[in-house]
């Protein structure tokens, strides 16, 4: 593959992250990563300045992502819910142009954990809230030369958007040139057919690349096809950055949320030397593929 | 292992060997059977008829022995000369291996015996066990407590279980299905602790594309105690519509000698399966699916003879144990 921006997620270091935890910053930097991942799980911990000085005094680029709970669910029945959701990413929008991110990422369409069964009708309700709520931080984001970059997640964790074709379609549907799509090879090894083809058939709309293996372990040791994988982003000329996300078993609300019950890694270090160490090798591996 | 052929041309004998329905004999096929779950609520007659109908060597069966009427359901199995391979047993909340509730441990240990009743009364080898609630991933008690009821219940079963004939095959589910059974080798755990020969390993490729690394790999460290297999493809789809390669997966099979049979349990992507299945809104899991699962399966079995074959270095079949 061509040489990407790579990056790690707080969630390996820290939950819910907060200013305290950017003295992990140094460390993340000697690993050889280029980019940490900041989560926003409370807004109310993190401030721009304490991140900026961190990532400058470390020498790494900040990527914002969100972590949507139950109360914060642009697609609810309810209007207030919806503005309640809206609220929130506009903080992390704030956050991203602040800190110099060039988008906010996840699954924002939607509260992570909702899988219901919905009539056509209902379901057809919650997609277009889903778009005129995003349709409106779109454009927030569009004045602060921020993207959004829409998450699918496999169907255990969202019913709204579980494959790229889908995030592909709420994206024309909210039509705004800044929205496109986070597309992550665990989901993917879940829910697409081919992942290579997912990804062509994305094409531009690819914003931003998470990357772990099919049991959420260090990227390299399961059965991902990242041949596929990086050959199509090389196809697609994707130039952002790919980002190991993984989760800390030992925090147990992450643990719930993501239902993980084992350690996926020897530690958390060995998954981000290892993860980092397999993704940098992949860089002139492509040349000879 | 199966010895080389020197023949010429393969494709023909195997299309000779298939029909002569002696092939089974000279090359070890996997047997095949579809799981009715995904069937939803249609009449089992139609099931029966239709896995008959694509060429299953037996059909799997929902283990709820109460809403069967057993001599019906044998007189249309016998009427298409179907054997029932397996009972997917289904654990809900009131049947829960590790329940922190006594009555409730009971309740899933009872509805077990029930299910291995039930198979000996269709003549069904396997009773599939996985010891707690689907779809629950909360903890009620610490775990080395939850495991130790895993095991008294489990033992139990399987002394049950070998006393009527029949294997339990101990199933782990991915981690949005259970939390204290994820990967095989906690399966193999549970089996090695029990220490019964009617109780065995279970593997289930949906599951495994989540949870394992190498899902062959899982296959071998399963080895002998491997009774039974769920195939489904990686989006639980038929297999071929996902991106799981199965010829390493065949190959695992043939190499820990594996004599139980395959069954497909194909479900719909959805986080409420049953849900899906109750508003039998999985159209394409009838005849589409059941037909294209067995029918690219022994595409893969094909293509490994042949590889096999064309591969004149006859070391290439020697496996590893």
């Amino acid at each position: 593959m061509r040489p990407h921006p790579i990056g790690l997620s707080t969630f390996v270091l820290a939950s819910p992250f907060s200013d305290a935890d950017t003295r992990y910053f140094e460390y993340v930097k000697e690993i050889g990563f280029d980019v940490v991942e900041v989560c926003v799980e409370d807004p109310d911990l993190l401030s721009a300045e304490t991140l900026i000085e961190a990532a400058s005094a470390a020498g790494l680029q900040i990527s914002v992502c969100g972590a949507f709970g139950a109360n914060r669910d642009v697609s609810h029945e309810d209007p207030t819910k919806r503005a309640e959701g809206r609220r929130y990413l506009e903080r992390c929008i704030d956050l991203a142009a602040s800190v110099g991110s060039p988008h906010v990422a996840g699954p924002m369409y939607s509260a992570t954990g909702k899988t219901r069964l919905l009539s056509k009708e209902q379901r057809e309700f919650q997609r277009l809230w889903a778009v005129e709520s995003l349709r409106q931080v779109a454009d927030y984001a569009a004045e602060r030369h921020v993207r959004l970059a829409i998450e699918p997640l496999n169907r255990f964790e969202t019913d709204l958007v579980n494959t790229i074709e889908q995030a592909v379609d709420l994206c024309d549907r909210i039509g705004r040139n800044n929205v496109g799509l986070l597309v992550d090879t665990f989901h993917m090894n879940i829910e697409e057919k081919n992942i290579g083809e997912a990804l062509i058939a994305a094409g531009p709309r690819v914003f931003h690349v998470q990357v772990s293996e099919n049991d959420r372990g260090t990227p390299g040791s399961g059965h991902v096809p990242w041949d596929d994988v990086f050959d199509a982003l090389d196809r697609i000329g994707y130039t952002g950055s790919i980002v190991i996300e993984s989760f800390l078993p030992t925090v147990a609300e992450i643990a719930r949320a993501v239902s993980l019950w084992r350690p996926v890694a020897a530690s958390m270090d060995a998954l981000a030397r290892q993860g980092y160490a397999f993704l940098r090798a992949q860089e002139t591996g492509g040349i000879l593929r | 292992m199966v010895e080389q052929s020197n023949l010429s041309s393969v494709r023909n004998v195997w299309s000779v060997l298939q029909m002569s329905k002696l092939w089974r004999v000279v090359i070890r096929m996997l047997k095949y059977a579809y799981n009715t779950l995904v069937y939803g609520d249609e009449p089992i007659g139609l099931g029966i008829e239709r896995v008959a109908r694509f060429g299953y060597d037996a059909i799997e069966l929902v283990g709820e022995p109460t809403r069967f009427d057993v001599p019906e359901l044998l007189r249309q199995l016998e009427a298409r000369n179907l054997p029932v391979s397996s009972l997917v047993s289904i654990y809900t909340p009131e049947r829960d291996l590790i329940s922190s509730d006594e009555a409730v441990r009971r309740a899933a240990v009872d509805y077990v015996r029930d299910n291995i009743d039930f198979a000996t009364a269709v003549g069904a080898g396997v009773v599939t066990l996985t010891p707690q609630a689907c779809m629950k991933i909360l903890a009620e008690a610490p775990l080395a407590e939850e495991w130790a009821w895993a095991i008294e219940g489990a033992r139990e079963i399987a002394e049950y279980a070998g006393e009527h004939g029949v294997r339990v095959a101990v199933e782990p589910w991915n981690r949005y299905e259970c939390y204290i059974m994820n990967r095989i080798e906690q399966s193999v755990a549970l089996v090695d602790e029990v220490g019964l020969p009617s109780m065995g390993c279970m593997a289930d490729t949906f599951h495994m594309a989540i949870e394992e690394e190498d899902i062959a790999a899982a296959i071998r460290q399963a080895g002998s105690r491997l009774v039974h297999v769920h195939l489904a493809d990686s989006n639980r789809a038929a297999p071929g519509r996902g991106h799981t390669d199965f010829r390493p997966i065949v190959q695992a099979l043939r190499d820990v000698d594996f004599d139980g049979y395959a069954s497909f349990e194909l479900l719909p992507a959805a986080g409420d399966v049953f849900g899906v299945l109750r508003g039998g809104k999985a159209p394409e899991f009838l005849d589409q699916y059941t037909e294209e699962a067995i029918t690219y399966m022994k595409g893969v079995e094909a293509d490994l003879e042949l590889a096999k074959t064309s591969s004149a270095d006859s070391s290439s079949t020697v496996t590893e144990r």
